[in-house]
């Protein structure tokens, strides 16, 4: 299987096969595997730009040992292209977002061979066009994701893990988001358990793991629950969205799912019903026929 | 070319005549934005009412081929909402009612004309609060902040207007409706919402939005210090940001703006400062504790002279006064100025503060620095009197300051858009390549180009046909040989 290790041989192929009137299938007929360089990281900036072929993992250990982190944990190790493709996120969505809350700007390789920039590696910047977000969920359709820049954070002092099970993780959720705690994780494993998570400073997590106790009780726990959510996340066969303030009627329905009651996310273990075509799907249709009118990355 | 007396019928017909605008002095108000360099008097101003009403506006647009250009308050500060000689400026100003609070959902539905402090005053007494606070908050609307992606003061810790919109109604230049997003977070699909957010009003008109609300924190944590130099404060800058403390705010103001301030809102800053931060926490009590000290400590050891805490809510908003006051009191040293909007990676501050500093000195212009120093975003305000024949020296400056910005591998604009202003400055930042891929997302929204033209992108008509020199863009000088 070809693998490109630069934007240039990335442009070559997809241009080729432009040429030729072929479909190119990301990740089967090109690989990214050797586009596998942290290109810059620069601590004082808590910002890196990397190249869509490192693995997640990869990426974060070469970040911890400056204390940082990019704050993703969706479950996996994808390579920072599938991250950036499948807007994938874990528990810390809760706090920090989904990717494309913490990208900083891309370079794309479009159907047709060509190779373009946009946004920009520093955390505040409003000129031109936002693809680096708007190839954030695309599955690849729009362009390939040759490099992206992101916004880090400072790997946390302390952290601290509570487990409530509860018959009720709605009101549980709804006391909680209604106090002043500040979790960096909220995830109900439906049924019967919700995971709360602090970090911060020794002190900031300690007063706001014993305000948890006080309001809701629980206990504390290792990261164990975490790994089991992503686990589940994982292995879920079906994805809902739900109007955050409903979660009792989501759950009502629900089966077995990780559930991320402020995103309004359910990852369910059974499969869900497609009902409705994707809202804008026309509109995505048309950006696709501008950016890559010869379907090369189509489906 | 005047618009048909038909086309001015059915406009009518659609609004109501008393919300059309046809008369030379009332079009006049509308001539300009905050960018009041740039003026044009529209032909028509339309003031619908609804989804619906857009959707019959823009729709006889495109059919007679009439440009547009949504418009909010008209407090943008790069012309995005100047409008097109001959053309239509649609004004949601009527479409200004918050349609739903959900607070257990933490979101809120608003039409676009609603004003940005508007949302935080709906809500406050509950205890929640819209984080993005763009310094005209009072009267900007969020259809604007929308269009600009806006920031504000506190984006340093809670984003922008795109981390804070999850649901838009909008309506294409061709009239057809798409509803994007909704209450929950991360729809299927690419990130169209990340894509209108900030797009200048030229891919469409947002006639309804989702926003997310935000809980109040438990408390507010407001520092002043004093610093001899500009030097040291970047460096305490640079020195928080590094140490991994995350305050919710951190501006900067040197000797000049503190001057103007001090002379007009009376802040009480530290005497005799050639630079002063202003570095605001918040969130649960002992983290904000935790942070302040540490932050104290860092501008301790970057030599400021004076470090003050605001004891109260009363102490704050005075400390806040000074800051907020001083683009207007820089209106009485100078009688014009010139903003720019540049940003640089936070490492880079110090360096580039002295050639800002530099730049001043060889062009002979004052320029005063008040800013949100914490994401590097710069502020320049190049002072000078056109009538004193200094208006090119005076763009020559700002130029030059935002090369600066570039070539420390930063941004033209992190937060009042590219508009008219700086659309021809783009070619510095992006390449020609990078600038037609910009046109071909552009055409899949609005293929005819009528939806606010001459914005964003830069043409040959606006700029003549030799665009600045292209700098090799920041992702492409990374590291590597290979030129993208």
């Amino acid at each position: 299987m070809p693998s490109v290790s630069s934007a240039q041989e990335a442009s070559a192929a997809l241009a080729a096969a432009h040429a030729d009137g072929r479909r190119l299938r990301i990740g089967a007929d090109l690989t990214t595997e050797g586009l596998d360089r942290i290109l810059e990281h620069d601590p004082g900036d808590l910002t890196c730009t990397v190249e869509a072929g490192v693995r997640l993992s990869q990426l974060q250990a070469a970040l911890a040992a400056t204390g940082q982190r990019l704050s993703l944990d969706p479950p996996g190790n994808p390579t920072i292209g599938a991250l950036l493709a499948r807007n994938a996120s874990g528990p810390l969505r809760h706090r920090f977002g989904a990717p494309r809350d913490l990208v900083l700007g891309a370079s794309l390789v479009l159907g047709d061979g060509t190779i373009a920039n946009a946004g920009g590696k520093v955390v505040k910047n409003v000129a031109g066009y936002d693809l680096a977000r708007l190839v954030c969920g695309s599955e690849g359709r729009l362009a390939l994701i040759v490099r992206a820049s992101f916004r880090l954070h400072p790997l946390p002092k302390a952290s601290r893990t509570i487990v409530v099970e509860t018959e009720d993780a709605p009101g549980l959720v709804a006391t909680l988001l209604r106090s002043q705690v500040q979790p960096s994780a909220l995830d109900v494993l439906h049924p019967g358990r919700v995971l709360v998570r602090f970090e911060g400073s020794e002190r900031a997590v300690d007063a706001q793991a014993a305000a948890v106790l006080e309001l809701v009780g629980g206990v504390e726990s290792d990261d164990a629950p975490w790994d089991e959510s992503r686990a589940r996340q994982a292995a879920a066969q079906g994805r809902l969205r739900f109007t955050p303030g409903d979660l009792a009627e989501a759950l009502a329905g629900l089966g077995d799912a990780v559930v991320r009651p402020t995103a309004g996310i359910a990852y369910t273990a059974e499969r869900t019903v497609e009902t409705d075509p994707v809202p804008g799907q026309a509109l995505v249709d048309r950006i696709a026929a501008e950016l890559d009118p010869r379907g090369v990355l189509a489906a | 070319m005047p618009l048909s007396r038909a086309f001015v019928d059915e406009l009518r017909a659609v609004v109501g005549a008393e919300h059309v605008v046809t008369e030379h002095e009332q079009l006049r108000v509308y001539e300009c934005d905050g960018l009041t360099g740039h003026r044009a008097v529209p032909e028509l101003v339309v003031l619908p009412s609804s989804t619906e009403d857009v959707q019959a506006v823009v729709r006889a647009c495109t059919r007679e081929s009439v440009p547009f250009v949504a418009r909010g308050a008209g407090t943008g500060l790069s012309g995005g909402a100047t409008p097109m000689a001959g053309g239509v400026v649609v004004s949601l100003a009527r479409m200004n009612r918050i349609l739903e609070i959900d607070l257990d959902s933490q979101r809120m539905v608003v039409e676009p004309g609603v004003a940005n402090l508007d949302v935080t005053r709906a809500v406050a007494a509950e205890g929640f609060f819209y984080a993005p606070d763009p310094s005209s908050q009072q009267v900007c609307t969020i259809g604007g902040n929308v269009a600009e992606n806006s920031g504000g003061a506190h984006c340093l810790k809670y984003g922008f207007t795109t981390h804070h919109v999850t649901g838009l109604t909008f309506v294409l230049p061709d009239g057809d409706v798409v509803e994007l997003g909704g209450k929950a977070l991360d729809p299927d699909g690419p990130d169209l919402l990340g894509a209108i957010v900030g797009s200048e009003g030229t891919l469409g008109v947002v006639t309804r939005v989702t926003l997310r609300l935000v809980r109040t924190p438990q408390t507010i944590r407001t520092l002043l210090a004093g610093f001899a130099t500009m030097d040291a404060a970047g460096a305490a800058v640079s020195g928080i940001v590094a140490a991994g403390v995350m305050p919710s705010a951190i501006e900067m103001m040197d000797r000049l703006t503190l001057e103007a301030a001090e002379r007009a809102a009376s802040p009480g800053y530290p005497a005799g400062a050639g630079a002063v931060l202003l570095v605001e926490l918040d969130g649960v009590i002992e983290q904000v504790e935790d942070d302040a000290a540490e932050v104290e400590r860092i501008c301790a050891d970057c030599g400021a002279f004076e470090i003050r805490a605001a004891t109260s809510d009363a102490d704050r908003a005075l400390l806040w006064k000074g800051r907020k006051s001083a683009f207007a009191a820089m209106g009485r040293v100078a009688t014009d100025y010139y903003v720019q909007d540049g940003v640089v990676p936070r490492t880079r501050l110090p360096e580039v503060l002295r050639r800002i500093e530099e730049l001043s000195e060889q062009h002979g212009l004052l320029v005063g620095n008040v800013f949100h120093a914490g994401d590097g975003n710069l502020h320049p305000l190049v002072l000078y009197d056109s009538g004193a024949g200094e208006t090119e020296r005076a763009r020559e400056l700002a130029e030059a300051i935002l090369d600066a910005c570039l070539d420390a591998g930063g941004s033209l604009t992190g937060e009042h858009g590219v508009g008219m202003d700086k659309a021809c400055s783009m070619p510095r930042m992006f390449s020609e390549r990078d600038l037609r891929v910009f046109e071909r997302l552009r055409r899949a929204f609005d293929p005819t180009g009528i939806c606010n033209p001459g914005k964003v992108i830069p043409t040959p008509r606006l700029c003549g046909e030799v665009p600045g020199p292209y700098r090799t863009h920041a992702l492409e000088r990374i590291g590597v040989a290979e030129r993208l």
